[in-house]
């Protein structure tokens, strides 16, 4: 959206900013201002104007927010229309329920001509190309007001405008001469016998030319969801559809149509021959919003005063009835609280929050899953052994099994229409890639998603690949990392993750940060079991440790591990370290643990 | 027996003299310096001498060794060529080889461990996403104009697609952990969008995002975290300002912007003549978003922010290419030289 300083004062006659400071406060308050330039003496700000802010994409929805945050007028323009003699109604036909609000009115005796400097002007600093005076009025007031508008020669269009939803017409063709298939769906203004216009671009079989005397003029609302629709399905986005996709005021549709005729009339001469046409089948009900005016500062963790929030809104054009706030009908992105909230919070200013109060530390469950954990421990073990890490595009050429790839619908890459089923393909890519810059003694590994399908279910396994350029290495450093794998093509080898058993234990231990007093010397006694089979030795040891209990109980290893070769029982040698206790209760508890009295 | 020494000497600088390369050098300072080199004979032979001379003759050969020694350390020989080869090929020789994380990895660590250090979780969740998990919860229905904001890539359209922002994973914690609050969780995590690959654009990148939902949380703490996250990224010169900005699923919203490191605000090409770098987006988790997840707004609040990976990680590394960075032509020095 561009915005030329001069003509923002039409509304803001008070406003005295330097144009830096300018587009830093449409920055702050949301409006991102990339730049200014100067073209024709006339100075231009560059906004991005966000897709909840359609009353942004016009000078007088941005000039209310300024007016709010500097405080000062915004001025109302006086836009009455001349009074009207013609009884003449239109026989305009609305055929359909998208079409929120049109108006519309003839005018006659019009002399077109090229456009004046200004708006000439006007028109370059916003990127379009002047035409003839109507045409150009018309962008005029689309690029003041937000409002998208047309206006058709009836020499060509006739008086007999239908608002419908298409359904005979095949071919349209636009004002700029494009040539569009039209499908049954598309919203659209004909006549009985043509297609006229598209809600969001005008035909070239209505077209103005300097020739024309005669015009209706429209300023209309639709259903934004259609239109987006539309526009997406004809591939055609004008500044029209930009606007006519997002939440626009009804209501501001009489102030943006008086200003349009008048400027034509101003410009053009003639007269109006009609009666003014307002199709409004269902005003717009406001919504009454429950506010506390304590929520700024409480959401906001900064004191925001209650007077400063009702003065905001006043000047905002809310009605305020004590806790119950009706936003105007601009600002159609005001409908709950939250919404509030941010319009005090953000005119009191986002910079009076202090940057330095990070979040307090918090002990709170963690909840990472442990194959995080599991990855992170992997790969700090394969960079130990020499490894790089690489990535690879999830997205790939080929597929491993038909049957079970999962292809994307709309990939705009042709080289990358599958999701990945294994890593291996990925790393032999890459080993492509490093034997072309000759890289010697390649050794890398990927860590990432595989996908597949299993009937109507889409399912994805984090895997590990890995490379090594020496194979027996490679088959070592499995055995390091304690993984088994199938070795491919030599030096290649892949690991599902997710179906490793017992993740835990590549899970870091807790580690107690306890710091014991010691009051008294640690008792070490040794104890010898027999069993009859092998056990695992740290169920072994988790057991008597339990036994045991922690109270007292230093620390417990085993020593030595004994098979004798005449009986083949196993004997296992315990040292077993006591603490807080005196020797005779260690000697006690120890003979009873391991049963040897 | 000083005498001796003497012979000794005269004959192995002789020998020394004659060396004709580093084989023949190291075969001479092993026959005189070796554990049964003859040097250590010479000492071990102290024993049999007489007292009287003991002591000179232990004086005589300390001046021997050390000359010798002298003489074979300053000796310049050429370098046999077999050594040499078996030197380079050897890795008994070679310095150790230095695996290497990903610098996306990298850098996801080091906010990792600033998220740790606060009581954060790591989490994560699928990659192929419902519409509903990418979109919908977050308070973007069915044909709203931000979907525009991000072409995406679907599998079964409309419903399964690739998931288009981090704010998915966060659907997911909020809708498995609506009965464990509070929570801190952060999450590194891919995203996809239909782009055409080239020097400046990939259909998959990397974002990182954090959310917190707790009692009283306020913009002043989310403003504070994303700073300190920025002065670990960036150092604590770093000059970020927090304004208005628009995301479905936050508000109010906020948008970190960096001042350019190039024109520290002055405006250049890299910033866009802007004088500031969007470094992402952060707000106040939406009222609609938490009751989605079953979580009452009246009682708790939240805030969530995200950045990109990419170009940060690019810039640091002198990356020019994004295509480097997954499957590029990325590679490590094996070791510090």
């Amino acid at each position: 959206m561009k915005l030329i300083y001069s003509h923002l004062k039409k509304f803001l006659p008070n406003l005295n900013i330097e144009p830096h400071q300018l587009r830093d406060d449409l920055t702050m308050i949301g409006h991102f201002t990339n730049f200014y330039e100067e073209i024709d003496n006339e100075i231009v700000f560059d906004l991005d104007i966000k897709v909840n802010r359609g009353d942004c994409l016009g000078y007088y929805g941005l000039a209310r927010d300024l007016s709010v945050f500097y405080n000062i007028e915004l001025k109302q323009l006086n836009l009455n229309l001349p009074k009207q003699e013609s009884k003449y109604q239109l026989p305009i036909n609305i055929k359909t329920n998208k079409v929120k609000r049109v108006m519309a009115v003839k005018l006659s005796n019009l002399k077109n001509s090229t456009s004046p400097e200004w708006l000439k002007t006007f028109l370059k600093c916003h990127g379009s190309k002047s035409i003839n005076t109507i045409v150009d009025l018309t962008n005029y007031i689309m690029f003041l007001y937000g409002i998208p508008n047309h206006a058709f020669d009836t020499a060509k269009s006739t008086d007999n405008l239908i608002w419908e939803i298409n359904s005979k017409f095949k071919k349209f063709t636009s004002l700029d001469g494009s040539k569009l298939n039209l499908n049954n769906d598309i919203l659209m203004i004909n006549n009985p016998n043509q297609a006229l216009s598209l809600s969001f671009w005008g035909g070239e079989a209505c077209a103005i030319s300097q020739n024309t005397q005669e015009i209706i003029i429209e300023v209309a609302v639709y259903d934004r969801t259609l239109v987006r629709q539309n526009s997406r399905q004809l591939k055609s986005v004008t500044e029209a559809s930009v606007r006519l996709e997002k939440d626009l005021d009804e209501e501001l549709i009489p102030i943006a149509f008086n200003h349009l005729t008048n400027l034509i009339l101003e410009n053009c001469k003639g007269q109006i021959t009609s009666q003014v046409f307002d199709y409004y089948p269902q005003k717009i009900d406001l919504p009454k919003i429950n506010f506390d005016f304590n929520q700024p500062s409480l959401i906001s963790g900064i004191e925001i005063p209650i007077d400063f929030t009702s003065d905001c809104f006043k000047r905002l054009g809310c009605l305020i009835n004590n806790n119950f706030i009706t936003p105007p009908s601009i600002r159609k992105d005001i409908s709950i609280e939250a919404d509030l909230i941010e319009e005090a919070v953000r005119f009191w200013g986002y910079q009076k929050i202090p940057i330095n109060k990070a979040l307090p530390f918090k002990t709170l469950e963690d909840i990472t899953p442990k194959e995080i954990y599991l990855i992170e421990n992997l790969k700090d073990q394969l960079i130990n052994l020499g490894y790089d890490e690489i990535l690879s595009w999830p997205l790939v050429t080929n597929s491993n099994d038909p049957k079970t790839v999962i292809t994307t619908q709309n990939s705009i890459n042709s080289e990358a229409i599958y999701l990945r089923q294994s890593l291996t393909q990925s790393l032999i890519k890459q080993l492509d890639q490093y034997q072309r810059f000759k890289l010697p003694n390649p050794q890398f590994f990927e860590i990432g998603k595989i996908f597949y399908k299993e009937g109507d279910h889409f399912l994805e396994k984090n895997s590990l690949a890995l490379y090594h350029h020496d194979s027996k290495q490679l088959i070592s450093d499995l055995q390091t990392l304690n993984l088994k794998a199938e070795i491919k093509n030599n030096n290649f080898a892949e690991i599902i993750i997710d179906d490793l058993k017992k993740l835990d234990h590549y899970l870091p231990q807790d580690i107690s940060n306890q710091a014991i007093e010691l009051n008294s010397q640690i008792i070490t006694l040794d104890a010898n079991i027999i069993l009859d089979t092998k056990q695992d030795p740290i169920k072994l040891i988790n057991k008597y440790s339990q036994n045991i209990g922690p109270k007292i109980l230093w620390t417990l290893i085993i020593t030595d591990i004994y098979q004798d070769p005449k009986t083949n029982k196993y004997r296992y040698t315990f040292q077993a370290s006591y603490f807080n206790t005196d020797d005779k209760t260690a000697k006690a508890i120890h003979l009873k643990t391991f049963d040897l009295l | 027996m000083n005498q001796n020494l003497e012979a000794i000497k005269n004959e192995y600088i002789s020998k020394i003299a004659n060396l004709k390369n580093d084989q023949e050098l190291e075969s001479l300072r092993i026959e005189l310096f070796g554990r049964n080199g003859l040097i250590n004979n010479l000492f071990s032979k102290i024993k049999d001498i007489p007292n009287e001379e003991k002591k000179q003759y232990g004086a005589n050969l300390n001046q021997l060794k050390t000359e010798l020694e002298q003489l074979l350390s300053n000796k310049k020989v050429e370098k046999s060529e077999k050594l040499t080869s078996e030197k380079l090929t050897s890795t008994i020789f070679g310095l150790p080889k230095i695996g290497h994380l990903h610098p996306l990895t990298q850098t996801e660590r080091q906010l990792n461990e600033v998220f740790r250090k606060l009581g954060f979780s790591i989490y994560n969740s699928p990659e192929i996403v419902t519409d509903e998990y990418n979109f919908a919860r977050l308070n973007v229905p069915q044909n709203h104009p931000a979907r525009d904001m991000q072409d995406t890539i679907y599998i079964k359209e409309p419903e399964y697609l690739l998931r288009t922002q981090t704010s998915a994973i966060e659907a997911y914690l909020l809708a498995q952990k609506n009965k464990n609050l509070p929570i801190r969780a952060a999450f590194p995590g891919s995203v996809y969008r239909n782009e055409k690959v080239n020097r400046s654009n990939h259909f998959v990148f990397h974002q990182y995002q954090a959310v917190v939902v707790d009692k009283n949380v306020t913009m002043k703490d989310l403003i504070g975290t994303m700073d300190l996250m920025f002065k670990t990224l960036y150092g604590p010169d770093v000059i970020v300002r927090y304004r208005a900005k628009y995301y479905p699923e936050v508000e109010p919203g906020v948008g970190p912007d960096m001042q350019c490191f190039n024109c520290h605000g002055e405006g250049c090409p890299l910033c866009k003549y802007a004088g500031w770098i969007e470094m992402g987006g952060s707000g106040m988790i939406h009222p609609k978003v938490l009751e989605m997840a079953g979580i009452d707004s009246k009682i708790w609040s939240g805030f969530a922010f995200g950045m990109g990976l990419d170009r940060w990680t690019m810039a640091q590394k002198n990356i020019k290419d994004i295509r480097t960075l997954m499957g590029g032509n990325l590679a490590y020095k094996p070791n510090e030289l």
